[in-house]
């Protein structure tokens, strides 16, 4: 569109772009010339998705053909030097990508015309761009590792030179917490995006032709290309932030992986979709503890409004993330988890239920807040659920004396010990009765608690007893209910069990057999607890 | 020169395995009260190679061994030493000894240990150095553990590395226990995976470093990872040689084990017959492991075979007798208050060694008792001869109102405060017997009664 629209009026680097007409004959020049379109042979097998790089021009309003106080970009040879020297092969650093080279020079040039001194910098002495990131990223691994819980204060668009030149990513921070924010921001528009919109355009412009090169390239293995569609889904959840990598991820990046500290993260965006950390994280896709705090908020009004579960889950798994690579660990970090635990557990994601619960055992342990006796009681029910003695066993051990006379968990012990004596009539007295959420855990195991009391009531009574007894016995809301709990567990060979006599329903228990038994020893089979939504 | 070389070239002419092994235990010995400190005096970090390798191997009195496992056992004794050394500094107390490089060391010494007979080798006959260097590792991970949480408390909390997602991993707390278990795997893996012949064979170091892994991933609290060692012993038990030819030691502790194991999986059987061997071969003088094995084949006995312990069992063991007489107690006389007293007492305890929710159950045999002291109380009935209509002899009463039972579990909470006794709640006990086979007989809910079986309604009471 901009050679149609001013096709006289070509910068002089864009003349062989893909897009000129006079592209071959330059073919043969291997240093790169341009911001964007890369000669053939200079292709990485890996694809940036168009949506990444495009995102600054659907952002900015300002992308149109023909802006109207468009400025002709005539560079000095200076300049047009500095930019193929900044692509010429032998310049070229392992772990600096193209795209990285090609963000910085953006910055410069943008910079310089800001500023001026475009014309007037001293281009032969400047060092390239590639240079400039690696000495970013070595200050930045030597830089004194903050306190965990110091969260940078938001530069905003005033941000004062101090801030720019004592943190070199502050231009990029500022620019991706602009374009997250405020998409429509064009008042302080740098020149470069209203000069010259359809040019940041192409500068990174990647030829659709790439991606049929990589599919059918046989020396991408199938974990390679794998890797590489994982990468590709990272992009896309970074789309949103224009900000260039200032790590490499996944592959490449010695350094940065056996980093441990934690990280201060610089991303403002609200949500984040969950990938699991194959490599150090990236400060600009990790949010910090403000923003996070934010995230919780609105994640809470989502839930609310739409309960999603698969969104929610994905979302607090990547909040918990940051938490985490950031060593965030205080009252907030509680409140995480357990704002996680209980959606998981109203929808009955025990695997998810478990994740948070092990971590809340652990934040409890360091007085974190929250609510330690809620999820003290939970987790005494989870393990009733699981059937497992020995981590039950480890339960009792972590509960102190003041505990046990907490209502809750007083509840959930006599749960407990209702089940393991058998006293059917207790537990389903106390299964009404259940404190907070723990509803959710006892209906996960109340079905096989009512077979296992079936089989005992069966084996016991005989030869009939009201249906009315079962009801009340075993919990039930009605008669109906409890008739069609029978009638659901009994095979339909079977003779008829219940029986209409002096107006009343009869359960002829004689008749049962070993059919509960039977059904008892199934449900009983069939703890799951890995299943996760 | 220390006595530590002399046992090496003596073990290595002889070929003695236990002496040999002796050699790397980082500890003073009785015949040689100042070992550590003349083997730590020996040398110093930029020489200890050079006299170690003197001492192995240059000596006058240096058996001529391979050249390669000679290099294997330099490499070991230059670890032990960089341990001894910390240990050394660590008894002066003036800050020159550390206990996690006391353990690196030392697990050095383990990783060139394995590699001897991977790689250089070491001949069966050394296989005892494998049980000595686990064990030694063991303890030393230990002291390192809570070496590590002493200084962890006065600075930060640990966090969790690496790329989890979580916050907090379990990984930190016994961090170089648990390298010590990664260490003690592989020489279970050295033992188990050797193919030689028998009378030549690693193989006869399998149950000292399997007693080993279990033993810390008991400690780490990890007991399902025991399943794995289990399984893998099963799976390779066509090659074992018969347990029974095994040191008693050996055989003893892991029986003990596997019996524990069972235990905790509530597979009671299996762990009584475990146990039971386990104390049939349990030296007679070592009360405290007597008592260990005990803490649970009693229970699993109990749960088993409602059969309670005898005074003159429990007499040796004070500390159990403790927790387990009023408890037995209380269930021999059908007493509920006295036994939720006692259960409940002895709680922590019990918790502590995992056998609370085992005992629990025998809570059972408790109510048993009690209503089969209702029963007794119903009295007798006589009995007419049906041709005749004489009185032919009599039997007990065997339909019995539910009242009675109710009446008979107040007296069993007597002295208990808030209980409350309902009686839907004495049905569900006494269905419970039934169903359990405690008790033989049916509930006639309509009529009240609960009618036993004239012959034998409590089993195996005698009545």
């Amino acid at each position: 569109m901009y050679s149609s629209s001013s096709a006289a009026g070509h910068p002089p680097w864009q003349a062989q772009s893909s897009y000129a007409p006079n592209q071959n004959a330059y073919i043969q020049v291997p240093a790169r010339q341009t911001f964007g379109a890369q000669p053939p042979v200079a292709q990485p097998n890996y694809y940036v998705p168009p949506q990444y790089m495009h995102h600054p021009s659907t952002d900015t309003p300002i992308a149109q053909p023909a802006p109207p106080a468009k400025k002709k970009m005539n560079w000095s040879p200076d300049v047009r030097d500095y930019v193929n020297r900044s692509f010429a092969q032998t310049t070229s650093i392992p772990g600096v990508t193209k795209e990285q080279i090609e963000a910085k020079l953006k910055e410069i040039i943008t910079d310089a015309t800001q500023t001026g001194r475009l014309d007037t910098m001293n281009w032969k002495e400047l060092p390239l761009p590639q240079e400039m990131i690696q000495e970013e990223r070595k200050r930045g691994l030597l830089a004194p590792v903050p306190h965990p819980s110091y969260v940078p204060s938001l530069p905003t668009t005033t941000s004062s030179p101090v801030t720019y030149q004592s943190h070199p990513d502050a231009p990029r921070k500022r620019k991706s917490a602009e374009l997250a924010k405020e998409p429509g921001y064009t008042i302080v528009t740098p020149p470069w995006r209203t000069n010259a919109g359809p040019l940041a355009d192409r500068v990174s412009f990647v030829p659709t032709e790439k991606r049929p090169k990589l599919d059918m390239s046989s020396s991408v293995s199938k974990s390679k290309a794998s890797l590489e569609s994982r990468r590709r889904r990272f992009e896309d959840a970074r789309a949103g932030s224009n900000s260039p990598r200032t790590q490499e991820s996944s592959r490449g990046a010695s350094p940065e992986a056996n980093m441990i500290g934690p990280i201060v993260g610089r991303c403002q965006k609200l949500e984040k979709n969950y990938f699991r950390l194959t490599s150090a994280p990236n400060p600009d896709d990790v949010r910090p503890l403000e923003v996070l705090r934010k995230t919780l908020e609105l994640l809470k009004k989502k839930w609310r409004s739409d309960g999603n579960y698969v969104y929610i889950c994905d979302q607090f798994k990547s909040l918990r993330q940051d938490l985490t690579v950031q060593h965030i660990k205080n009252d907030f970090t509680t409140s995480v988890y357990e704002y996680h635990a209980r959606i998981a557990l109203e929808k009955g994601d025990l695997g998810e239920y478990n994740q948070c619960q092990t971590q809340l055992r652990e934040l409890y342990k360091q007085n974190l807040g929250g609510h330690p006796v809620e999820f003290k009681a939970y987790r005494i029910l989870y393990f009733i659920h699981t059937c497992n003695q020995t981590d039950m066993n480890d339960v009792l051990s972590d509960l102190t004396l003041a505990d046990k006379k907490e209502p809750a968990i007083r509840h959930a012990l006599e749960v407990r010990s209702a089940l393991a004596l058998g006293n059917y009539h207790k537990f389903f007295k106390l299964y009404l009765t259940v404190p907070d959420m723990g509803a959710y855990l006892m209906d996960m195991f109340v079905e096989r608690e009512r077979l296992a009391a079936l089989a005992c009531l069966c084996r016991a009574y005989k030869p009939d007893v009201r249906l009315r007894f079962v009801t009340e016995e075993l919990g039930f809301e009605s008669d109906e209910e409890a008739c069609q709990f029978i009638i659901d567990h009994v095979p339909e060979e079977s003779p008829p069990l219940l029986e209409e006599r002096d107006g009343d329903v009869r359960f002829l228990t004689g008749k049962v057999g070993s059919i509960f038994q039977v059904a008892k020893a199934r449900a009983f089979g069939q703890v799951d607890i890995k299943g996760q939504i | 020169m220390g006595s530590i070389f002399a046992d090496f070239q003596q073990a290595q002419r002889v070929g003695d395995g236990r002496l040999l092994a002796s050699c790397l235990a980082p500890i003073d010995t009785a015949r040689d009260p100042h070992r550590l400190q003349s083997f730590a005096q020996l040398s110093n970090y930029q020489t200890i190679t050079a006299d170690v390798r003197y001492h192995l191997i240059q000596a006058p009195n240096a058996v001529g061994l391979p050249k390669a496992e000679a290099n294997a056992w330099v490499d070991i004794f230059v670890a032990l030493w960089k341990t001894v050394k910390e240990l050394v500094g660590l008894r002066q107390g003036n800050g020159t000894g550390d206990w996690v490089r006391a353990f690196d060391a030392y697990k050095e010494l383990c990783n060139f240990l394995v590699r001897g007979y991977t790689n250089f080798g070491f001949q069966s006959w050394t296989v005892p150095c494998l049980y000595v260097a686990g064990k030694y590792i063991r303890m030393i991970a230990m002291k390192a553990d809570s070496e590590g949480r002493a200084k962890d408390a006065n600075g930060g909390t640990a966090f969790a590395n690496g790329f989890s997602d979580d916050i907090i991993s379990d990984v930190n707390k016994h961090e170089k226990l648990e390298q010590a278990a990664w260490t003690i795997n592989r020489m279970f893996t050295v033992c188990l995976s050797d193919r030689s012949e028998l009378a030549e064979s690693r193989k006869w170091g399998i149950y000292s470093t399997t007693n080993l892994l279990f033993k810390t991933y008991f400690k780490l609290n990890s007991i399902s990872l025991t399943r794995n060692v289990i399984r893998a012993l099963e799976a390779a038990s066509a090659d074992l040689p018969p347990l029974e030819l095994f040191p008693k030691s050996h055989r003893c502790t892991f029986k003990y084990y596997r019996g524990v194991i069972d235990f905790l999986q509530e597979n009671y059987t299996d762990a009584e017959m475990h146990l039971t061997e386990a104390l049939s071969l349990c030296h007679k003088d070592s009360l405290k492991n007597q008592e260990q094995i005990l803490t649970y084949l009693i229970p699993a006995h109990v749960v088993n075979h409602h059969q309670l312990p005898n005074r003159a069992l429990l007499a040796p063991h004070p500390s159990l007798s403790r927790i387990f007489t009023p408890l037995f107690d209380a269930v021999r006389t059908g007493s509920l208050a006295a036994f939720d007293e006692a259960l409940t007492s002895a709680e922590p305890e019990l918790v502590k060694r995992r056998v609370y929710l085992t005992l629990e159950r025998t809570r059972d045999i408790c109510t048993r008792n009690l209503f089969r002291k209702v029963f007794l109380a119903a009295g007798w009935e006589e009995t007419k001869d049906p041709a005749t209509g004489e009185v032919a002899g009599r039997i007990r009463r065997t339909r019995i109102r539910i009242e009675e039972f109710e009446a008979g579990m107040r007296v069993g909470y007597k002295g208990a405060k808030d209980v409350m006794i309902e009686r839907d709640e004495v049905e569900c006990f006494l269905a419970n017997m039934i169903y359990k086979n405690m008790m033989k007989g049916y509930i006639a809910r309509d009529r009240g009664i609960v009618v036993l079986s004239k012959a034998g309604a409590f089993p195996g009471t005698g009545v």
